[in-house]
């Protein structure tokens, strides 16, 4: 069963006689009421508090709105200009590498460590634990400008590199070209959140299946090609739409480690932190209303290109 | 039955994106909805919500003097909002936004013209500013309206680092005739003797060191009709920076874009790996005691060589402004007031803030000043002579003139662009910002 | 049907993975060369531990430093345990730093609560129930997701102001019980759809109607998602700092990331050792809340499936 088709279809067996079709409509529409009621907190939620401002930050998209005066309407201007403003176009590629590459490699990560983590050890509880401490600190202020001081031309990761010999003297923090792999290092090493996931998703693979493949000689690879993957695809197609929307709007690590400014050089101006410059520094928050619009459509993209592909690879219990 | 549950659902996302919209529309001053947070009790009480940024001991300045000025007034309740400054615009933008501003806001000069031009300021005319040092009232006006009373005086300054020059062997430079050229001189002799990277440091995002250049070239950083300099002045500017860092006075590319992050405590001058650099005045007890030292303060050069040519100006290290959609405007400006004019109040802030603007409240309070905050007001005293006319306030979207500054100047010095396009830039990305 | 094993938490599986070498048929237990990999495996671990922990170790370590010299001192070894960061820290905010810690603990409380509460219930309907517009609303759910929240930050200030709500905690916990973490139901639903349908059937056949079916037989077996909820949930809201900032005007009821950036001043000198120590502090109950939680982490599915 592929995961688009479950969803979007309503599964209706050919009822033939009125009798099978009037138990069939019975039960379509105990399902339906059902599932409002169970949808309830949820629709509450979404028309009063997410809905609300979402068409209105849609209705600020077209105006301008600089947050101290009311909004002004002036139709698709933000749009046009967002296409001739050279540091959004900057800011979108710097977000995408930092998606494309970050994404990949902390997932990467963070199922390679959970596989580690899976297999029963001793001190395996504190392992995980530490493992996932990252993830913890990861936003906070203090790990974040520690971080910015490790990559410096005097900080930590030079002075290991010295011992090793290299010539290390580049300050990779204030290096246009390197700024940014130090906050995609930054976001590899928080891969506690997706690892946890993973744990928990391997957790419920039942261990006979796997004292059955290797009763029958199946080696450790092929154990993990036919049994965990298959097994684990719904929860690597989760982290993986999820950790792809969180990281189109990554802001906390770009605006600690660059100080709010991008970075040099712009080569850490994430998406939302140009947003945010937009919205609430220069008190333009209609183009940042627009151009967070335009995230949503490009998010929205690959997701939707995530769940075509998923028919092919996710394999559902049910 | 399912079309009618659609139905609803629809038209009740459709009401909240209404209200939504319309609370936003209501949120335009002169308009009748929304209002300030303090309310006024019937026959009795006013309350009045103060905001401010600072650290602990601002914010413990700020209590105590709440409670003395609402123990002189037992009709008025204030209840502060303290913040930190990176967040307390984010905070304030919104809280506007909402209709939920501050009474009492405390206010920088990079905001003022956002917010007074917009109309979300007080007009504070009737506050008393009479026996404010001259020059220091103006700053606060935006289109001739007072929106915001001078909270304390600061002016430019570069500060030196007497150890770092014990070390180079070099005597503190003569600032009263000093060049910009002889800064950079200075500069890179005292870093290569003294065996540290910068020469001057915190030059780049200086805005204030910028317009101190292009007040010397005659001309000012903004007008009432928007920016008062050329490219000329600009590509001056960048190509100062290059020559010092060709000099190696200011320390090389990389180790000027390192300093720029970093926050006063690990500035060059406090962790001794620079000899000098820019600052405001009112920072010297910050910056000696995270130096742990002594620190020194000297003019800022001058085109001329000397320094009655300098064109300074006291700068409003911080304002007091208030909402324009407060309940109780003639409590808010009575505190504002008593900030101002009354030693109460100045015994207990002393300088933190910036040295009291009103000349006999500061001679009243003086000698409780601690040693640097002396050093400081007797600073003030002595440049008197050096002040020229207070420029106005960047208008709206000047703000961002220091990041503009800085990253185009970045360009600059990694030898990506030239002074001469990264000036035109610059200039172009300003123009820009200010006409949104 | 088939039965399934109950899965243990700690136990061994190396050696059942492997298979014993022929050489080996005689011994039982772990051989050399098993202890050999083992070794390797944990020398390994450590060094990334090293990794991983190394900037909470210095953490730990500049908060027993007097601020000065904190970023003076580049390496993690102390000469003196300076404890004044811990007991200075603690009061030097306008209140004694526990009762920002009580605030951040009201609204984790509160929002696990809402979580663990709304977001199972409408996981459920979207991945076993059919009903119409699912699809759509599946869709609608994920949307809510790809919205930057600087831009949804003033409309829903806007909104709640409206209705009074500003300056209280209702704003931080009550959209948790209207399942607005959307992160979360979608978690759940692809954890749902793990567990065979067998049992739902077989528990319909018992008579049970849907919401019998969902508290008796799915909350059970999504142990995992619900601790991974719970300990989500705790760690994000501990760690949020704009929704906090922006509808709290009150300092006495501050929650602990709004506070500790009272420490900060970038226009002054800022207190990073009574800052570093307080962090240290509020991280404490992060890792205690995840050491122990990750238990009902690793609960696999126990079950009798059989009739």
């Amino acid at each position: 069963m592929s995961a688009v088709s479950e969803l979007s279809t309503i599964h209706r067996v050919k009822a033939k006689t009125p009798e099978e079709k009037r138990l069939a409509a019975r039960e379509a529409g105990r399902d339906n009421k059902a599932g409002y009621l169970f949808l309830l907190p949820w629709l509450i939620g979404l028309v009063v508090i997410v809905a609300g401002p979402m068409f209105a930050s849609l209705y600020l998209s077209f105006t301008n709105y600089s947050l101290i005066q009311a909004p002004e309407f002036i139709g698709l201007d933000n749009y046009v200009r967002m296409f001739n403003d050279p540091r959004l176009l900057k800011s979108l590629s710097v977000t995408f590498i930092y998606v494309i590459v970050g994404v990949p490699a902390q997932l990467i990560v963070a199922l390679a460590i959970a596989m580690l983590l899976n297999e029963g050890m001793k001190g395996l509880a504190i392992y995980r634990s530490i493992f996932y401490l990252p993830s913890m600190l990861g936003a906070s202020v203090a790990i974040a400008l520690l971080w910015r001081q490790m990559f410096e031309a005097d900080g930590v990761v030079n002075q290991i590199l010295r011992l090793f010999g290299f010539q290390a003297t580049t300050s990779w923090i204030a290096d246009p070209q390197f700024a940014l792999w130090t906050i995609i290092l930054l976001h590899v090493w928080t891969f506690g959140s997706p690892m946890v996931i993973f744990l928990a998703g391997l957790r419920q693979i039942p261990g006979m299946y796997y004292e059955a493949a290797s009763v029958d000689g199946a080696s450790k690879w092929a154990q993990f090609r036919k049994i965990t993957l298959p097994l684990l695809s719904p929860i690597i197609f989760f982290n993986l739409v999820l950790q792809i929307i969180n990281a189109f709007q990554s802001f906390t690590q770009a605006y600690v480690v660059s100080n709010g400014t991008g970075g040099p050089a712009d080569s850490t101006l994430f998406y939302t932190l140009y947003l945010y410059q937009r919205g609430f520094v220069q008190f333009q928050m209609g183009y940042a209303s627009a151009m967070a619009w335009l995230l949503v459509v490009i998010i929205a993209a690959f997701t939707a290109i995530n769940f075509y592909f998923s028919k092919r690879w996710v394999f559902y219990g049910d | 039955m399912a079309l009618n549950r659609r139905q609803f659902l629809i038209g009740a996302g459709g009401l909240a994106a209404a209200a939504t919209t319309m609370g936003l529309g209501a949120c335009a001053p002169g308009s009748s909805g929304g209002g300030s947070q303090g309310g006024g009790g019937e026959g009795g009480e006013t309350n009045l919500a103060l905001a401010w940024w600072g650290n602990p001991t601002r914010n413990k300045n700020t209590e105590a003097m709440m409670a003395a000025y609402m123990a002189a007034n037992p009709n008025v309740k204030i209840s502060g909002q303290p913040g930190e400054f990176s967040s307390y615009w984010d905070k304030l933008a919104t809280q506007t936004a909402g209709g939920q501003a501050p009474d009492i806001i405390q206010m920088d000069m990079n905001y003022i013209s956002e917010y007074g031009s917009r109309g979300a300021l007080l007009d504070l005319g009737s506050v008393d500013t009479s026996k404010f040092v001259e020059g220091t009232v103006d700053s606060g006006k935006i289109n001739d309206k007072l929106v915001g009373v001078n909270a304390g005086i600061n002016t430019a300054v570069i500060m030196a680092n007497p150890k770092v020059f014990e070390k180079a062997k070099m005597d503190l430079p003569d600032d009263k005739t000093w060049t910009w050229d002889q800064m950079i001189e200075v500069g890179a002799e005292a870093a290569s003797k003294a065996g540290v990277p910068t020469g001057v440091g915190q030059l780049i995002n200086s805005d204030t060191m910028f317009g101190i250049l292009v007040r010397q070239r005659g001309k000012n950083l903004f007008t009432p009709d928007g920016i008062g300099f050329d490219v000329a002045d600009a590509q001056a500017w960048y190509d100062f920076l290059l020559k010092g860092v060709k000099a190696k006075a200011f320390g090389t590319p990389e180790q000027i874009s390192e300093v720029l992050a970093k926050p006063l405590d690990q500035s060059p001058v406090v962790v001794e790996s620079g000899a000098m650099q820019y600052q405001n005045s009112n920072q010297l007890l910050a910056v000696s005691e995270a130096a742990g030292q002594k620190i020194e303060m000297l003019r800022p050069p001058s085109l001329a060589g000397k320094a009655t040519e300098r064109k300074g100006w006291y700068k409003a290290s911080m304002l007091w402004s208030a909402s324009a959609k407060t309940k109780n405007p003639e409590a808010a400006i009575a505190w504002i007031n008593w900030f101002a004019n009354d030693q109460a109040a100045a015994a207990i802030d002393l300088a933190e803030r910036g040295i009291p603007p009103n000349a006999e409240v500061l001679a009243a309070v003086k000698s409780k000043f601690s040693p640097e905050q002396q050093v400081v007001a007797k600073f003030i005293e002595d440049t008197k002579t050096e002040v020229g006319n207070t420029p106005i306030a960047p208008p709206p979207g000047g703000g961002t003139i220091a990041e503009l500054l800085s990253r185009h100047g970045t360009d600059v010095i990694f030898g990506r662009t030239s002074s001469a396009e990264s000036a035109q830039k610059f200039v172009d990305e300003l123009k820009s910002n200010l006409q949104v | 049907m088939t039965d399934i094993q109950i899965q243990g938490d700690l136990a061994p599986v190396d050696a059942r993975l492997t298979g014993p070498a022929p050489q080996e048929a005689i011994h039982h237990g772990p051989t050399a060369a098993d202890r050999a990999r083992s070794v390797i495996k944990h020398i390994l671990l450590i060094a990334a531990s090293v990794i991983m922990i190394y900037p909470l170790l210095w953490l730990i370590a500049s908060s027993l430093r007097p601020t000065e010299v904190i970023f003076r001192t580049p390496g993690l070894w102390l000469n003196d345990l300076y404890v004044e960061n811990y007991t200075q820290g603690w009061y030097a905010l306008s209140y004694p730093f526990g009762q920002y810690i009580i605030n951040s603990a009201i609204v984790v409380v509160g929002s696990i609560a809402g979580n663990l509460l709304a977001c199972t219930l409408a996981a459920y309907a979207f991945a076993r129930l059919k009903f119409r517009l699912r699809g759509l609303w599946f869709a609608i759910m994920l949307l809510t997701l790809m919205l930057p929240f600087h831009v949804l930050v003033v409309p829903q200030y806007i909104l709640f102001n409206a209705l009074g709500w500003v300056n209280t905690f209702v704003p931080l916990i009550l959209p948790k019980f209207l399942a607005v973490d959307a992160f979360f139901v979608f978690l759940m639903v692809q954890f749902i759809r793990g567990i065979p349908r067998e049992l739902d059937e077989a528990a319909r056949i018992d008579g049970c109607g849907h919401w019998k079916i969902f508290s008796k037989v799915m909350l059970p077996l999504m142990g995992p998602a619900i601790a991974t909820t719970a300990i989500f949930t705790f760690i994000w809201v501990w760690s949020d700092f704009f929704t906090p900032l922006i509808y709290l005007t009150d300092p006495i009821a501050y929650t602990v990331p709004v506070a500790l950036r009272s420490f900060l001043d970038a226009t002054a000198g800022s207190n990073w050792g009574a800052m570093f120590a307080m962090s240290v502090v509020t991280l404490i109950p992060l890792f205690l809340v995840f050491l122990f939680g990750q238990r009902f982490l690793v609960k696999g599915i126990a079950t009798t499936g059989g009739k």
